[in-house]
């Protein structure tokens, strides 16, 4: 008896087993001061399942195996689960990101408004549209953010523009994964978003680096954003990425102009204590080039080299705020040369011109500012209510010469009015050193009366154009987002429904029944003598 | 006639190489959402690079269109000029024909007086200028009539399917057409008889025309490699999905319509195209081709997608019935009102779309004038058509109605 | 009409004369016309129509008015004992006449009969039936499977006077050790799944003495496995668990001092707002399955030691509490002078999960076994005769429920003239109105049948009520329809309308003539 019970505890444990052997949590913070006087910063909270797998979707007709987290979110866990997600990426943001003062963000998605996209597998009972119409509704559950309306509208799948940055597990054939990818961009991020954002992580408010993250500071910052990146690692697990990014102005915020900073200036909080369950807590700050003046770094960091500093937070750890500070300076003196030295490999400006309501034109600037020749993939998604007349797309050199054989390799896929957007793929070369001008026509169309938001005279986003740069040597391709643009649509007088069906049903009718009359009435001779007119 | 021709064919080539055309590209009277140039260039281009073009919906032309300017012309806007300026001469030369044909009578000089009025209509003139394809449309009608006036049938009927092809709501005038065919195009407005011919005789070129339909409709689907067309071309004047501005009643009636009852408005709209088939065929079975007039101004002021040119096919069409003149109720009103509207309706337009000043509303007045004018005109058509019958006037009578 | 104008005086003619005046010609042109309308007409019909297929309203009716009864047999097995066995039935009989009318009507569903039988095995002689026999070996009242052992040394004196209290307690559902009445409130409401949600709170960990991980997999398969399996016909179960590890209260503890020791403690108005909503992430599950809440809370350094305080604010003995139909939370104060470990193994959480078990049985309804009484296999705590109770009333309370959700179907789809009713719900009703039948039919046969299929029938039920179509109304006030339909149809009408009147008396006068002038 007694050994039955111990079997059957064996196999009744073995059944309830972990999907993951072990869990661990780290913390970063990345400061990164910038030429112009800015601070960049970048919170990355990384949870790793260690061994987990993604739920296959052929799964999801039987139960799923319990979940125990300790340090994983559970809600996350569920659904992430609940539709055999493999790989995830949800984008909060706000403002636009400078790639020329600036650089390049440590995390790619910055594109303003909010961005989802997904890899999924197929073979699931439930199709992927309606698996993905779930995701949003649960992420905007998740996130108070209303991400609802990413309906068929908005969402596109540029595969070639977002490959998966995990593994995806394989699948039995002939399932695949596949890519669903929505934005919106006048989605703003605000508190409301942060506050369950750092419910999600173990230790928010009053231990660790999250407690650095003052929804007034943060939000006051000229760029700020939100991230949540799941991946699977082949051999690792399931890995949870969540980032907070934000280019805080100390040079704005200090009364005598001077870009010191420390986490008091910035964050307006300190980091009082260790967070007990993180492996590892560490702070990076990297160090300004040696010809910018001379700074001091207070306290002591942990390691330093010539590039970066680090501290790392250990559990005795009395209350930490870094500070660095330019003591020769009296005042930040502006670089002037700003716009000559860009940071980035390649400057982007994308317009939509044209005062009409019916037409317009869209163009792109792009500047290649390094010697070497580069190769971008350039995504364009567009909503249909602006239609692309890609017969009308030219390319014009610095000497205005036509170069249409820079741009090749297209996909496109044509827009569906009232269901499906646009999607244009297309490799660009750029030359050395040179800029470059991309002109496409565009038609605006005309939405039916209750199709318009209630704010029509706003007028519509329209989603940022994403350029990847492929680099030859393999390395990592990197992301650039332009910011997202307003188109003016013609909207019809909203008061006047009744009226217009009673005018053009008038004359409707009033031709029809004239034309019925003369068609169908006798003619009749009448005599007219005199005054009074007698019928013949 | 040949110089007057010359003359209209060296114009149009002057207009459109220069300026004028860019103000009028995809002027939305002009050209429409089925007609538009752009849109020809931008499904062909679709086309070339592989992609379906009627997998999205900017395209609504016909795969013949695809097929035609895909392979045969070549792809440059002075071709194109010159192609559009043939094919409006070419119309013009058929309405001097049916002229002919209904007259009896051979070269005259009312021959040029015809073809001024075909070929400098404003309303013909200016949708060919911004290169639509309802030129197209128009020319192929009136050459179906053509053929149908001398008695061609098989031309005819061929002719007519490509018309009905290209724009479906032509197939409302197979009745009249098949009626013609069996008649004669003489003039019987004044000593009307019940039709002579023999009804049984039109079956066979009812099945002729649909032979010739149908093989239409298989080369399309073979050309476009699937029946996605059908949908992008055809389902557009049932189901209006695009609702961009044109002179007609539609598009802001549609835009301004509850969802619930959008289904039974646009059936609604269908059937009433077709309602005035049957009567006027029937009160003008003496005289054929004054019903397929009628109905040409009918399919002008009630089309799903017209543009400028429908009203002006109508409008040009009078010159070929002066019988008529006499007993034209009030044609002076009519002609101010076109005129009244032909001044607002570009106005309106830019006020609206352009500098943003206007209103829709304003845009949509002048669309119902518009519509008035063409109402009023064929109205007064239809009463002078049936008064003609009645003998010239005679002081002391009036004729009317009850 | 006028008589024919020579043609000397003017070159008009008779219109009447013409061919296209004929009444003939008319007439066809007025048909044409109306034949085009006619054929118009099924095509209105199809595109403004709702959807509203039709639903069985009397079949729900009739199945409204259907009661269930379930026949509980009682066999006596009187061969080794000297009581009375009337004695025994009339003194039950009165005991659960009594407890009926203290119900109120919520137990008229149990029809009780008692069976002596001479059995020397001591089974029931009919499935389903429960036993009662007196062993004179045992020790102590126990119950094995549907049948009740009692010791004969208990005293011949006891045994007329506990038995049939034991007997009613067994047989009536929600009866704990509590006083009647008040267990009902606790336990949740049915659903056939259940989210389980463990979750361990450290009030604060980073504050010092953090338990950063429990053994919790190990002890849910130790404590509450057997449990779950036994309940699996009545529940499907999914189990999660979560660390929280910073978890503050929205409220300060009351401070008291007690044997020179600062006690933190929650009143009894704190236990109603203990749990706090706001700042803790509990599990909220991404389906529709109902959570059952089982927290491990575990207070922070300066608010150790916490107790539960009674209404006269001194610290009772226990650190659990039951919100109702929410969940359990279990408080655990950790020894303040070893540096504890960080991590609770198994063996620290056997006391906890044991409370974790009773307050699970208590919220799924589970009836407690009445006072003496004991399970014969120690291996299976719950008996069936305690699970036939509960199958008995769920299947009751389902039906019920799905009775009530037919009938305010039925009641808004009636009301509401515009509401599209599908396929979807239509197909629902009828499947819950099947299962329902299968209740009345054979449900009183065994309680797991009656089981199923009420909980069938309130699934297919509530999906019918809930159903996305059922909620999107269509606000079409009459005037609205004549304001859309009217502009157009009303001028159209008029001419067709009553020119088809004129033609039509103009042609029966005709033919009147006609027939007239021919006789």
């Amino acid at each position: 008896m007694r050994w039955f019970a111990f079997f059957s505890l064996i196999l009744v444990q073995c059944s309830l087993s972990a999907a993951h052997s072990g869990e661990e949590y780290h913390e970063e913070l990345k400061l990164r001061p910038l030429p112009d006087g800015k601070l960049a910063a970048r919170f990355a909270f990384t949870t790793l399942l260690k061994g987990a797998i993604p739920r296959a979707p052929t799964n999801l007709t039987v139960n799923d195996e319990s979940q125990h987290y300790t340090l994983f979110p559970l809600a996350m866990g569920q659904l992430l689960r609940e539709y055999a997600i493999t790989e995830l990426h949800l984008t909060l943001n706000a403002g636009k990101w400078d790639y020329d003062r600036w650089g390049y963000p440590e995390e790619p998605g910055v594109g303003s408004g909010a961005e989802l996209w997904t890899w999924m597998g197929d073979g699931a009972p439930t199709s992927i549209d309606e698996r993905w119409k779930a995701i949003q509704n649960a992420h905007a559950g998740l996130f108070c953010a209303s991400l609802g309306s990413m309906d068929t509208q908005r969402t596109t799948s540029p595969t070639r523009a977002f490959p998966p940055t995990g593994d995806l597990p394989r699948l039995p054939a002939p399932h695949v994964h596949r890519l669903r990818h929505a934005t919106l961009p006048a989605e703003h991020v605000c508190t409301e978003n942060l506050t369950p954002f750092l419910k999600l992580l173990p230790c928010p408010a009053h231990a660790g680096i999250a407690a650095l993250l003052a929804p007034h500071k943060v939000f006051d910052a000229d760029w700020h954003g939100l991230g949540v990146h799941v991946r699977w690692r082949a051999g690792k697990g399931v890995e949870l990425v969540m980032t907070v990014q934000a280019v805080f102005d100390p040079v704005r915020m200090s009364a005598e102009r001077k870009r010191d900073w420390s986490f008091h200036s910035v964050f307006d909080r300190t980091i009082p204590r260790s967070c007990p369950v993180a492996t590892t807590s560490l702070i990076h700050v990297e160090l300004p080039p040696p010809g910018d003046g001379s700074y001091t770094l207070n306290p002591a960091p942990s390691t330093a080299n010539q590039a970066v500093a680090t501290f790392s937070i250990s559990k005795d750890l009395p209350e930490l705020d870094v500070t660095m500070k330019w003591g020769e300076e009296s005042r930040f003196a502006y670089p002037l040369d700003a716009s000559s030295t860009p940071l980035s490999d390649f400057s982007v400006q994308r317009t939509l011109k044209g005062s009409s309501q019916t037409h317009g034109q869209l163009s792109i600037v792009i500047r290649n500012n390094r010697p070497t020749e580069l190769s971008v993939l350039y995504l364009e998604t567009m909503p249909w209510h602006v239609e692309f007349y890609l017969h009308t797309l030219r390319i014009t050199g610095p000497d205005g010469q036509q170069c249409n054989d820079l741009f090749s390799n297209m996909t496109y896929t044509p827009p569906v009015p009232h269901a499906q957007p646009a999607m244009l793929q297309a490799m660009l070369t750029l030359p050395p050193l040179t800029t470059l001008r991309l002109t496409m026509d565009a038609r605006k169309s005309f939405l039916r009366y209750t199709e318009h938001p209630p704010d029509a005279q706003r007028g519509w986003d329209l989603p940022p154009a994403v350029f990847v740069t492929q680099s030859a040597s393999g390395g990592a391709s990197k992301r650039v987002y332009t910011p997202a643009l307003l188109v003016d649509l013609a909207t019809p007088d909203f008061s006047m429904p009744y009226n217009v069906i009673i005018m053009s049903c008038t004359l409707i009718a009033l031709i029809f029944g004239s034309l019925f009359n003369i068609l169908t009435r006798r003619f009749v001779v009448v005599k007219v003598d005199g005054n009074v007119p007698k019928v013949q | 006639m040949a110089f007057e021709l010359a003359f209209a064919v060296l114009l149009r080539l002057v207009l459109v190489l220069s300026p004028l055309r860019r103000l009028l590209k995809d002027d939305s009277q002009l050209s429409s959402p089925l007609t538009s140039y752009s849109r020809l260039r931008e499904g062909i281009y679709l086309f070339r690079e592989g992609i379906n073009p009627y997998s999205g919906g900017t395209f609504r032309h016909s795969p013949l269109f695809l097929a035609l300017f895909s392979t045969v012309i070549p792809d440059s806007e002075a071709f194109a000029a010159i192609l559009w300026a043939c094919v409006d001469v070419l119309g013009a030369w058929a309405l001097v024909r049916i002229w002919r044909a209904r007259g009896r009578v051979g070269t005259s000089k009312r021959d040029s007086l015809i073809a001024a009025l075909y070929l400098l209509n404003p309303y013909i003139f200016l949708p060919s200028l911004s290169l639509s394809t309802s030129t197209f449309d128009t020319t192929l009608q009136l050459v179906s009539l053509m053929f149908a006036a001398q008695g061609q049938a098989s031309a005819s009927l061929l002719t007519l399917a490509f018309t009905a092809h290209l724009s479906l709501p032509s197939l409302l005038l197979l009745p009249p057409t098949v009626l013609l065919l069996l008649a004669d195009p003489y003039s019987h407005l004044a000593s009307p008889r019940p039709f002579n011919g023999k009804i049984s005789k039109g079956l066979p070129l009812f099945a002729e025309f649909s032979a010739y339909f149908c093989s239409l409709v298989l080369a399309s689907t073979v050309v476009s490699d699937g029946s996605g067309w059908i949908i992008n071309s055809w389902g557009a004047g049932l189901l209006l999905p695009d609702l961009t501005p044109n002179p007609g009643l539609w598009w802001y009636f549609f835009t301004e319509m509850f969802d619930h009852f959008r289904p039974f408005f646009l059936m609604i709209f269908s059937v009433h195209l077709v309602i005035y088939v049957a009567p006027l065929c029937i009160k003008f079975q003496h005289d054929p081709l004054y019903a397929a007039f009628l109905l040409l101004g009918v399919l002008g002021i009630f089309k799903p997608y017209p543009t400028l040119s429908d009203p002006g096919l109508f409008l040009s069409l009078i010159s070929l019935f002066p019988e008529t003149y006499p007993h034209l109720r009030y044609p002076i009103v009519t002609t101010l009102l076109h005129l009244h509207a032909f001044l607002l309706l570009p106005l309106f337009h830019h006020l609206w779309i352009a500098t943003g000043t206007g209103n829709a509303n304003f845009f949509y007045a002048s669309t119902l004038v518009f519509g008035i004018a063409n109402g009023g005109a064929l109205l007064d058509c239809v009463w002078a058509g049936l008064r003609v019958a009645m003998g010239e006037e005679r002081e002391g009578y009036v004729i009317v109605q009850e | 009409m006028s008589d024919a104008v020579e043609p000397r005086e003017s070159p008009l003619k008779d219109p009447s004369g013409l061919f296209f005046e004929q009444p003939r010609t008319r007439r066809t042109i007025v048909t044409s016309y109306w034949i085009v309308v006619l054929l118009a007409l099924p095509l209105w019909w199809s595109t403004t129509s709702i959807e509203r297929l039709s639903l069985p309203v009397s079949r729900v009716h009739s199945t409204g008015l259907k009661q269930l009864h379930f026949p509980l047999q009682v066999e006596f097995d009187h061969n080794a004992s000297s009581l009375s066995f009337e004695a025994l039935e009339k003194e039950t009989r009165a005991r659960f006449s009594s407890l009926q009318r203290q119900s109120e009507g919520r137990l008229d569903y149990l029809d009780l009969r008692f069976v002596a039988i001479e059995s020397t095995a001591g089974h029931p002689a009919a499935t389903g039936a429960y036993g009662v026999s007196i062993e004179p070996s045992l020790d102590r009242a126990t119950v094995r499977d549907r049948h009740l052992s009692v010791p004969v040394n208990e005293g011949a004196t006891h045994i007329p006077f506990t038995l049939p209290d034991r007997l009613v307690s067994l047989l009536s559902p929600y009866t704990s050790r509590h006083p009647p009445g008040r267990f009902e409130h606790l336990v949740a409401k049915y659903a056939p799944r259940y989210r389980l949600a463990f979750t361990m709170l450290n009030e604060d960990a980073a504050g010092g003495r953090p338990v950063v991980g429990w053994d919790v997999q190990e002890a849910i398969s130790r404590h509450l496995s057997p449990i779950l399996d036994q309940v699996a016909d009545l529940h499907n179960f999914t189990i999660e668990s979560q660390v929280q590890f910073h978890s503050p209260l929205a409220f300060a503890p009351y401070e008291i001092k007690s044997d020179n020791e600062e006690i933190h403690g929650l009143t009894q108005e704190d236990l109603k707002v203990f749990v706090n909503s706001a700042e803790w992430t509990l599990s909220s599950s991404v389906s529709n399955d109902p959570v059952l809440h089982f927290i491990l809370f575990i207070p922070s350094v300066p608010h150790t030691p916490l107790r539960i305080l009674d209404n006269d604010h001194n610290p009772t003995s226990s650190n659990a509490f039951i919100l109702p139909q929410w969940g359990g939370i279990v408080l655990l104060n950790l020894p303040p002078d070893t540096s504890s470990p960080p991590h609770l193994s198994e063996g620290d959480l056997a006391h906890t999960f044991s409370i974790f078990r009773t307050q699970l049985l208590k919220l799924l309804g589970v009836s407690d076994l009445p006072a003496g009484v004991e399970p014969a296999d120690t291996h299976l705590p719950l008996t069936k005769w305690q699970l036939d109770t509960l199958y008995r009333q769920r299947a009751i309370e389902n039906a019920h429920s799905s009775q009530e959700t037919l009938q305010s179907i039925i009641k808004l789809v009636d009301q509401i003239s515009n509401m599209p009713v599908g396929e979807g719900v239509r197909g629902d009703i009828q499947n819950a109105l099947t299962a329902l039948n299968m209740v009345y039919t054979v449900g009183w046969q065994s309680p797991i049948q009656a089981l199923r299929h009420s909980s069938e029938a309130l699934t297919h039920a509530s999906r019918a009520f809930f159903n996305p179509g059922m909620l999107a109304l269509l606000y079409f006030p009459a005037e609205h329809k004549y304001a859309v339909y009217t502009p157009l149809f009303a001028p159209v009408a008029v001419p067709l309308v009553v020119t088809a009147l004129r033609e039509l008396s103009a042609w029966r006068k005709s033919r009147r003539v006609a027939t007239e002038t021919k006789t």
